[in-house]
């Protein structure tokens, strides 16, 4: 079966220079955020602090210099702030040129990113590689370091992040992702796919030795969606560390689909690739977390659901017969009378849901029908979850939103047995 | 002048037996292509049967969009459909050669314009097929997105996109199977273009007041900027 590699990239020519200057490192930081200058000053500050005199290197993203110009600049040796008497280590700062005017989307740009990151790691010979994308607010002290010290210890090889619970946002990973890959690979992770983590260069090196390419491309959503996959089939060590909340941006709604097919395909592609892993895992056990959460203040909002319920009825309506080769009888006649309820009775029960998500996985295996429709057709039954999800939590606090996705989480693990048995004898029931 | 008459008699009852007999060659020649066609094509039916059946072929037509095929076919299988499509070949080919065995001009050149028909043939059912394929596509395509832009009409844009497709591909089949080109190429202009002026009337006049429900209840939605846009998927 396929898996899914990295292919080895050359160090981009305008980083060899700089690299070359650098000749060695112990670990290797990409920022794709957008920090101010002060959050990246304080960023330094914060990688001086490490303790055992690592040598550190940051690419910070540059988006407005020419590789011509980003090539002639010479690597920052000390952030300004930062006394050389109480640091404990080096740390140089290259420019990151990231305009790649061809890519197709920012999943693309990301692998693009993440590979010339792990390839200028691989040549620095680092222990660990950190990529830091998300614009945070409330976060700790030293978040950075967070990232960086369970590598640099040589304690773990993939450091995922875990970011404070706000009751609307992250809401297809918490849905559908962490509760997919808790249930499959058991492990407990807020966030598998990041974006924001650590691995060790053993995991970046196993993902380059691949044997062959995941026949759906490498692109971003393929190497986040193998992260947490790939160290749980290969019994890696996987911890989790707090970072705060993320500053997200507004949702598109007219993107809610292609977002889903961004994403939704590479984890369908990973359950393929590692069935066999998957299908022997039987509890889930949590990950090691390495600093607690703290409680942010939340920001209260009135949720309008009519357009996600109408958007669900209308894909009842008008979706049947390509549902109908994806979803059992049973669930096509839940959904028909889930979409008769008005929308302040609308209830999507945690059971179809997760079913609904098996046999979508399902029939991405099998091709029941092309994959681009199969993704794209799934948006209004997300829709509809959510509807339904923003009603049970509209006035609920973050300890009662934990409990509603642990709720979840039991309700998938309850029903692998229903994924096992279908996606080992998938004639025995054919829609 | 009876002997002349019994004579003549004689001269064209001659005649006529020995044409008969030139031409009963010909007829067993054909009898015997005929059974020998119909064994081969009973023999290789079963076959070429077994083959798509075990290859799961209805079900795979069926993912490939063309299950409108076994509406069609005999007991709604398609692989029957297939099967009986190759015997029939096969029988006509028998046919043609016991025809072609009586050695005639005529007979030869109508053998030899049949068999310069075929790739003809065999090139519009490969068009009619493709074709159904596309349109199913397109048609999946805009359904789910007209949906997904919770467009009320979706359904008419998909049927819309679908005729379209189907309606193009039967003109190409009909020009390559050379039956009245020029007025097949007249046809379907007129066809096309009153489908898609229809489309338009729809859109802009005929479903003014869909048009005008579907964008009421766009601008009668509260602003989503502030409520509808809560939701954070990633």
């Amino acid at each position: 079966m396929a898996e899914v590699t990295l292919e080895a990239q050359p160090v981009p020519p305008w980083a060899v220079k700089s690299i070359e200057e650098i000749a060695a490192a112990d670990i290797i930081i990409g920022i794709l955020a957008d920090l101010s200058q002060n959050e990246m000053a304080q960023v330094c500050t914060d990688l001086g602090t490490l303790t055992g005199n690592p040598r550190i290197v940051v690419l910070q993203k540059h988006p407005t210099a020419s590789a011509a110009q980003v090539g002639d600049s010479e690597p920052k040796v000390q952030p300004e702030g930062a006394s050389s008497e109480n640091s404990s280590a080096s740390l140089w700062v290259v420019p990151w040129n990231l305009q790649e005017p061809e890519m197709p989307s920012p999943l693309a740009t990301f692998a693009t990113a993440c590979s010339s990151l792990f390839a200028a790691g691989e040549k620095l010979g680092v222990r660990g590689c950190c990529v830091v994308v998300s614009n945070l607010e409330y976060a700790p002290p030293k978040w950075v370091c967070r990232l960086a010290e369970p590598l640099l210890d040589n304690s773990f090889d993939f450091v995922a992040p875990r970011y404070a619970v706000r009751k609307f946002e992250g809401l297809l990973n918490n849905s559908i992702i962490a509760r997919l890959t808790r249930s499959l690979y058991g492990r407990r992770l807020q966030s598998p796919m990041g974006p924001d983590f650590g691995v060790s260069l053993s995991l970046v090196q196993d993902l380059s030795n691949g044997n062959s390419r995941n026949r759906d491309g490498i692109d971003g959503g393929n190497l986040l969606a193998s992260l947490a996959p790939r160290t749980a089939c290969e019994n890696l060590r996987v911890c989790q560390t707090y970072l705060g909340a993320r500053r997200n941006p507004p949702a598109d709604s007219a993107a809610v689909s292609s977002l889903l097919s961004q994403v939704l395909g590479p984890v369908f592609s990973n359950m393929e690739t590692n069935a066999a892993c998957w299908q022997r895992v039987r509890n889930s056990t949590p990950v090691r977390t390495l600093n607690q959460t703290q409680a942010i203040p939340q920001q209260p909002r009135t949720v309008e659901v009519g357009h996600s319920v109408n958007s669900f009825q209308q894909g009842v309506r008008d979706l049947q017969d390509i549902w109908g080769l994806v979803l059992p009888p049973a669930t096509l006649l839940e959904l028909r009378k889930l979409s008769r309820a008005a929308a302040e009775q609308h209830h999507f029960p945690d059971e179809l849901w997760v079913r609904i998500i098996y046999d979508f996985a399902l029939a991405h295996r099998l091709r029941a029908i092309n994959r681009e429709h199969l993704l794209h057709s799934f948006t209004p039954l997300y829709l509809g979850w959510l509807a339904s999800y923003a009603r049970q939590v509209e006035g609920a606090g973050p300890a009662a939103v934990e409990e509603r996705f642990e709720r979840l989480a039991g309700v998938y693990e309850a029903e692998k047995p229903y994924l096992v048995s279908r996606w080992r004898w998938p004639d025995r029931f054919n829609p | 002048m009876w002997q002349q008459v019994r004579q003549a008699l004689n001269q064209s009852t001659t005649d006529f037996i020995t044409r008969l007999a030139r031409l009963l060659p010909g007829f067993v020649a054909l009898a015997i292509a005929l059974v020998i066609s119909l064994v081969a094509a009973w023999i290789i039916a079963a076959i070429v049967r077994r083959l798509l059946i075990g290859i799961r072929f209805d079900s795979r037509l069926e993912r490939w969009g063309a299950s409108s095929l076994a509406e069609w076919s005999p007991r709604r299988s398609p692989a029957l459909l297939v099967s009986a499509m190759v015997a029939c070949a096969i029988v006509v080919t028998g046919l043609l050669i016991g025809v072609a065995a009586f050695n005639s001009e005529i007979t030869s050149v109508f053998v030899r314009s049949v068999f310069a028909y075929v790739p003809n043939i065999v090139g519009a059912i490969i068009v009619l097929f493709v074709g159904a394929i596309v349109a199913r596509f397109v048609a999946r395509s805009v359904l789910i997105g007209a949906v997904n832009l919770n467009l009320g009409y979706a359904r008419l844009l998909s049927m819309g996109a679908k005729w379209l497709v189907i309606v193009l591909t039967v003109a190409m089949a009909l020009v390559h199977l050379k039956i009245a080109a020029g007025i097949v190429e007249l046809a379907f202009g007129i066809l096309f273009g009153g489908i898609v002026f229809a489309l338009a009337l729809a859109v802009g006049l005929g479903s003014k007041e869909l048009v005008t429900r579907s964008l009421a209840r766009d601008t009668k939605k509260p602003p989503v900027e502030v409520l509808e846009e809560p939701f954070r998927h990633l």
